[in-house]
């Protein structure tokens, strides 16, 4: 059949103008007949499409990310994705030859957008367009879409608020202590070019403090003599649930550097009974003459700053306990026949004598650990100095030949890079201390001042579920 | 570092459809999000989602924050709440690390239970297992008037109730659930202890009342 005769046949003997207006309502109505079938295709493709289970795993800020997505159905051809990009998230999408999958490759950063003051939701929009094969699209929707959520996590180190504290708001008394502090001891070489150990310490208020806008609670004191050489090392953290825990740590510190300052000026005596001691280490006269002087000057030390944190605590009508603070305190010196170190230690954190070249670390006491987190003993505790054997546990003394490095610190920084009680009894860690401060750019080297700022940078490290108060102090 | 492990036992029983269960699937969505803004939860808490209709299902094993996607969940069959407990109780004992000499355990894991009607199954046998182990703050909330404040009371001491099952109301619930999530996980991380009572848990909006 020719195309006239098949006109002739539609048009059913009709004149022109009545057959045109009929085609057109035919045309029409087919039409619409047809594009209406094109979107229930469209639709049901598209619910097909999304009702596909993408296995999209969230990303997290500052962490590496490589996914490949594939939507498993060879009749899908992507276009493009829209939602990411290299500049505002760091991450490229790049649709794959088959365009069948699409991969998301990169290193999440969230900065562009936090720079810009924008608040930072952690859940991206992705839209895929695709087209479908066998599937013919109308001009006005060219291109099927499919949205997808991805998420990305915040680095967390961008999440904690660095809120300062507000000093004039501050309740009475204020107490008032910097967020930061840290110190230099140089003692110089001795003229003929031996150097002499030097003291070096940093403190840091925690991020859980930082955040809701609460002061430091640990503090530290640093002493060297130069008429009798002696050193005197004090760091004290402050309980974080005792309202004016800072100024029990300052307290604790200052006094006893205090005492033992104005004792060691002065002490022929107990030097004395250190050479005795030196010369017969099994003597027991010796032995107790040592303890006698160290209880005399640490003991004393530290029952002094005990009394004074409690008179303080009345003059303010607060109790003790609201100055709770635990209290690491360590004095030495160099002899002819080696070092002589003497300390007292009460509450958790750490104080350890470490000898890398003779791979040896002694703790200089145990750690008062509760069975739980948080349940140490403090300074403020009259039953400290209740029971005798009990204080005089807490005074350790010895001589070595020399060591590499005294270090006490607070549990800001020993839970975290020691964790259990069994780790602080492990040389291998201390090994792995040493090392990490060295590894991060904090030079132990003698007489080097910017040591202190150097230490007060790594005591920033990251540690998930650590942001207490840090305070280290380190005799090298 | 020691984990703060919160389980949601949510109720998708048939009369949960409609309304009630994209409310619930909102609510999550959200506590995840908000969650995730939080540097203390995004840190410390791990969330596992046990749902239970004719049968109780762990859809999300015990997953931190960071990679936690939130599930489909549906509304369909009858509410499984004893069996629920049980599988509560099994999911803990693995996924929960105990405290040894040589590790710090987790913390005491937190559960909130949600549901709007009464149990369909034997809950004794699920609430004797449940009931063996140690569990922290234990909240249950009955959403709307079907489900008996009295049933949830033998579960634990902090029962609160939604007049309605509406999304307004179980809004209000979650967003609850989320803070107190908050609260919990930085009381862990700052002053090493644990949340163990209602009272500690940041005071219920207006939409949630505690049961006496």
């Amino acid at each position: 059949m020719n195309t006239e005769k098949f006109l002739e046949l539609l048009a059913n003997g009709k004149n022109d103008t009545d057959f045109e207006e009929f085609l057109k309502f035919v045309s029409d109505k087919l039409w619409n007949q047809y594009n209406k079938h094109l979107m229930d295709e469209i639709l049901m493709t598209e619910n097909k499409v999304n009702g596909i289970a993408l296995n999209l795993p969230n990303a997290s800020e500052n962490k590496p990310y490589e996914q490949t997505i594939d939507f498993g159905d060879t009749k899908i051809a992507i276009e493009r994705v829209d939602g990411l990009s290299a500049e505002t998230h760091g991450l490229n999408v790049t649709v794959c030859d088959d365009k069948k999958s699409f991969k998301i490759a990169g290193t999440p950063d969230l900065n562009p957008i936090r720079n810009a003051g924008t608040e930072i939701e952690s859940t991206f929009e992705l839209t895929v367009f695709y087209k479908y094969e066998g599937l013919c699209l109308p001009p006005k929707k060219p291109l099927l879409e499919r949205k997808l959520q991805l998420v990305i996590n915040q680095d967390p180190r961008y999440l904690w608020k660095n809120i300062p504290v507000d000093w004039e708001k501050m309740s009475d008394p204020k107490y008032e202590k910097e967020d930061a502090d840290c110190q230099y001891v140089t003692v110089k070489a001795l003229p003929d070019g031996t150097p002499q150990k030097d003291i070096v310490a940093a403190s840091k208020r925690g991020r859980s403090h930082a955040q809701e806008g609460k002061p430091r609670d640990d503090d530290f004191q640093l002493y060297h003599d130069e008429q009798t050489n002696w050193y005197v090392i004090a760091v004290a953290d402050g309980a974080g649930s005792a309202k004016f825990s800072r100024e029990g740590s300052r307290l604790a510190c200052n006094v006893t550097v205090e005492v033992c300052k104005k004792a060691l000026s002065n002490c022929e005596k107990f030097e004395e009974n250190i050479n005795l001691w030196h010369i017969d280490q099994k003597s027991e006269d010796a032995g107790k003459l040592v303890s006698t002087d160290i209880y005399n000057i640490l003991g004393k030390a530290a029952h002094k700053a005990h009394t004074e944190i409690n008179a303080e605590a009345a003059r303010e009508k607060n109790r003790p306990k609201d100055y709770a603070t635990t209290l690491l305190l360590a004095i030495c010196k160099k002899f002819d026949f080696g070092w002589f170190i003497a300390s007292f230690w009460v509450g958790d954190g750490a104080m350890c004598l470490y000898d890398k070249e003779n791979h040896t670390s002694v703790l200089l006491g145990t750690p008062d650990e509760g069975e739980y987190g948080g349940q140490t003993r403090f300074l403020t505790m009259p039953e400290i100095f209740a029971n005798p054997t009990d204080f005089f546990s807490r005074l350790k003394c010895r001589i070595v030949p020399d060591f590499t490095a005294l270090f006490l610190m607070s549990d800001g920084v020993s839970d975290p890079k020691f964790e259990t009680d069994v780790n602080l009894n492990s040389t291998e860690k201390w090994n792995a201390l040493w090392d990490d401060l060295k590894d991060n750019g904090v030079e132990l080297t003698d007489d080097n001042e910017a040591a202190k700022e150097q230490l007060l940078n790594w005591l920033d490290f990251w540690a998930p579920g650590n942001h207490d108060d840090r305070t280290i102090a380190i005799l090298y | 570092m020691r984990r703060l492990p919160v389980y949601l036992l949510l109720d998708t029983s048939g009369s949960m459809y409609g309304e009630p269960i994209e409310a619930v699937k909102n609510g999550v969505q959200t506590l995840i999000a908000s969650l995730r803004q939080d540097p203390y939860a995004l840190e410390t808490a791990y969330i596992s989602i046990i749902t239970f209709s004719s049968n109780a299902q762990q859809i999300t094993p015990l997953t931190e924050l960071s990679a936690f996607q939130v599930p489909q969940i549906e509304a369909n069959g009858c509410t499984a709440l004893g069996e629920a407990l049980e599988l509560l109780a099994k999911k803990a004992d693995a996924e929960v690390t105990k405290t040894t000499a040589d590790v710090k355990g987790d913390w005491r894991p937190l559960v909130f239970i949600l549901t709007d009607g009464n149990p369909t199954d034997d809950l004794n046998k699920g609430l004797a297992e449940f009931k063996k182990r140690k569990f922290g703050v234990v909240v249950a909330c009955a959403a709307g008037q079907g489900a008996s404040t009295d049933t949830l009371k033998q579960i634990t001491e902090s029962v609160v109730q939604l007049d309605t099952a509406d999304s307004a109301s179980l809004k209000q619930f979650f967003k609850w659930v989320t803070a107190s999530i908050s609260t919990s996980s930085k009381s862990v991380e700052e002053s090493g202890g644990e949340v163990s009572a209602l009272s500690e848990l940041p005071p219920p909006p207006p939409e949630v009342n505690i049961v006496v």
